[in-house]
């Protein structure tokens, strides 16, 4: 029996009891279901467990040395390789797919450019305040929750941030104040209680709601009578006297706000709001946490952004990183690659249609451990680990905070963890 | 609490019971009759003396268990009923910071999360049955589940 950190979602619980013989898992106990599913994963019925290259139509089995001769074939004949994905895997699987995609002089992104990456490269102008879960359940007074149905993407975090009573006093949810905003009503309504605030806020009206309260924070008396975005103004200004009451306010970001790709400054305008509410607060502060979906996106900005100096999107060329405005998007809009490599996601089934065909027409090699729609079109497919259970690595958790994913069980026979995998393509493509 | 609404909710205690609160409870265990809160035979209640008795009907004072049943195809295992049920905050320490209790489970431990659902492990420690006064109303454990799986019933 071991306690272990979960590697279902960036949440990270670190609470889990396991038992287990080595071989197999037999409980789980503490973990949510989203948890248990990663957990019932080692013996899932789409786990790939032999290396597979595509001969003519069909992907067939394959031996890792004829798997991975293919990979250095397939790398040789590449000048623009696409690297992708990395946000379920460790922080050193993530170091190895960087060092390769310099090797490769090729471009690297992770699914972070998509969601959180633009907001934390978004900070190095605006600032941002962050602060950790602890902090969360030792101090919170105020949780705003925006565009983002926590009940369901990461199912503990009320149970761990609102429930909790904390260490300095016996009250928990009675003195914390949770608003949530967001255009439907999705399953995380279900834990307000009476003096919380429900806002449903009109679909894509995000940004006029902040410009308004940055507007009433320094002017008061300036909201219409008639509210904005479909939020009265008593509901507002109970909002905004929270905001700027709150001992300890946390804005749980989520992907209703990161995913608006055409709204950049939803974003900009949020974090100005933020600082502007700390400038002036005397006695407290408001913080904010990403709420990411995969369980180290985080990692990845990581150990780009101190290694490379770039949190996402580089691209490498004569071994070195360029300045470039390019993400994944546009790369695969414009074509600009000849070859990719897939680890730990699946785009075909995430990215528009029109992208994912455009990523379909060339090479791609897939390193993951469940079967996906992105293994129906790979040319060779290089089976993993499952990082958290049957290796261990580093992740970093919602609020920045690394911790140690272990391992539990062995991995089924011949099968390697991301980290290796990728070394071994780096080691092999150095030696011809 | 359907049945309160119809008392006369002025805690004169005739009925022995502290408050009327209380007595609506012992009504919907079957521990008691409508007749047994004096005030309301008065010809000012007998509205709400004739709808409680037809609420009640064959029912009436026949002796009911509590009963928690967990829904488990609701569940998703968040843990938020581990967490608030003040039995848990009270023998199970890691509650207090949202975290799973330790295991093998504290032998007042309520509610404990495993293989991804929530399971009632002790309903004999619950503060419907166990506690006195205003504490024997608990009911956060139904009131906070955001999928609406938990429901105290009395059958
Ligand atoms: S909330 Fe996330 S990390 Fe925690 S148990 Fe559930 S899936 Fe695992
Ligand atoms: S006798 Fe009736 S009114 Fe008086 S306390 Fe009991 S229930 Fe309430
Ligand atoms: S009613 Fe109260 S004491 Fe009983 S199980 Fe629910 S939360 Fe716990
Ligand atoms: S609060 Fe509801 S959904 Fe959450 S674990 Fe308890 S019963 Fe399940």
């Amino acid at each position: 029996m071991r306690k272990i950190p979960c590697s279902g979602c960036s949440l990270l619980c670190d609470d889990i009891i396991v038992r287990s013989d080595g071989i197999f898992i037999d409980e789980v106990i503490g973990a949510c279901l989203k948890g248990k599913e990663r957990f019932d994963q080692v013996t899932a019925k789409n786990r790939i467990v032999t290396p597979m290259i595509r001969d003519d139509s069909d992907l067939k089995k394959s031996s890792w040395d004829e798997a991975f001769k293919k990979v250095t074939k397939l790398l040789k004949n590449s000048n623009k390789p696409l690297l992708y994905g990395f946000s379920t895997v460790s922080c050193e699987a993530q170091l190895k797919g960087l060092e390769l995609a310099n090797l490769l002089n090729g471009f690297i992104d992770s699914n972070s450019t998509i969601c959180q990456g633009k907001v934390l490269n978004m900070a190095k102008e605006t600032g941002l305040t962050l602060t950790t879960i602890s902090e969360a359940i030792n101090k919170a007074d105020l949780l705003i929750v925006w565009g983002a149905n926590a009940a369901e993407s990461i199912p503990r975090l009320f149970n761990k941030t609102l429930f909790s009573r904390g260490k300095f006093r016996m009250t928990g949810r009675e003195i914390k104040t949770l608003v949530i905003i967001d255009p439907v009503k999705t399953a995380s309504f279900g834990v307000m209680g009476v003096r919380d605030i429900a806002l449903q806020i009109n679909p894509g009206e995000d940004i006029n709601l902040i410009k308004v309260l940055k507007e009433e924070c320094c002017n008061p008396g300036s909201i219409a009578s008639e509210g904005v975005a479909g939020i009265d103004n008593d509901d507002l200004k109970r909002l905004l006297l929270h905001l700027t009451g709150a001992e300890n306010g946390i804005i749980f970001i989520g992907q209703g706000l990161l995913k608006t790709q055409s709204k950049k400054s939803v974003i900009r305008e949020l974090l100005e709001l933020v600082q502007m509410i700390n400038v002036k607060q005397q006695k407290g502060r408001i913080s904010v946490i990403l709420i990411g979906g995969h369980y180290n996106m985080l990692g990845f900005d990581h150990v780009a952004l101190s290694n490379y100096g770039k949190n996402h999107s580089l691209q490498f060329s004569n071994n070195q990183l360029i300045d470039t405005d390019d993400t994944i998007v546009s790369k695969i809009e414009r074509e600009d690659f000849d070859c990719s490599i897939i680890v730990g996601t699946d785009p075909i089934s995430h990215l528009p249609q029109e992208l994912s065909k455009k990523l379909a027409k060339k090479p791609l090699i897939l390193v993951d451990n469940k079967k996906s729609a992105t293994l129906r079109i790979a040319d060779v497919v290089l089976p993993s680990t499952i990082t958290g259970i049957e290796s261990e690595g580093l992740a970093f958790r919602l609020d920045h905070v690394p911790i140690e994913l272990k391992k539990i069980v062995n991995p089924p026979s011949n099968i390697f963890s991301d980290e290796e995998i990728l070394n071994q393509i780096i080691e092999k493509f150095k030696l011809k | 609490m359907e049945l309160y609404k119809y008392l006369p909710k002025t805690n004169c205690k005739e009925c022995g019971k502290p408050t009327c609160m209380a007595f609506a409870l012992d009504l919907l265990q079957g521990k008691v009759k409508v007749d047994d809160c004096t005030p309301l035979l008065e010809p000012k209640y007998k509205k709400q003396y004739e709808t409680l008795k037809e609420l009640l009907g064959a029912e009436e004072g026949i002796i009911k268990e509590l009963k928690i049943n967990v829904d488990t195809d609701l569940c998703d295992g968040c843990g938020i009923c581990v967490t608030v049920c003040p039995v848990n905050a009270r023998y199970c320490p890691p509650t207090l910071s949202g975290k799973a209790p330790d295991y093998p489970p504290e032998k007042h431990q309520l509610f404990q999360v495993k293989g991804g659902k929530c399971e009632l492990l002790n309903l004999e420690h619950c503060r419907r049955l166990e506690s006195e006064g205003r504490e024997r109303e608990c009911r956060v454990c139904e009131t906070y589940c955001p999928r609406e799986a938990v429901k105290i019933e009395y059958v």
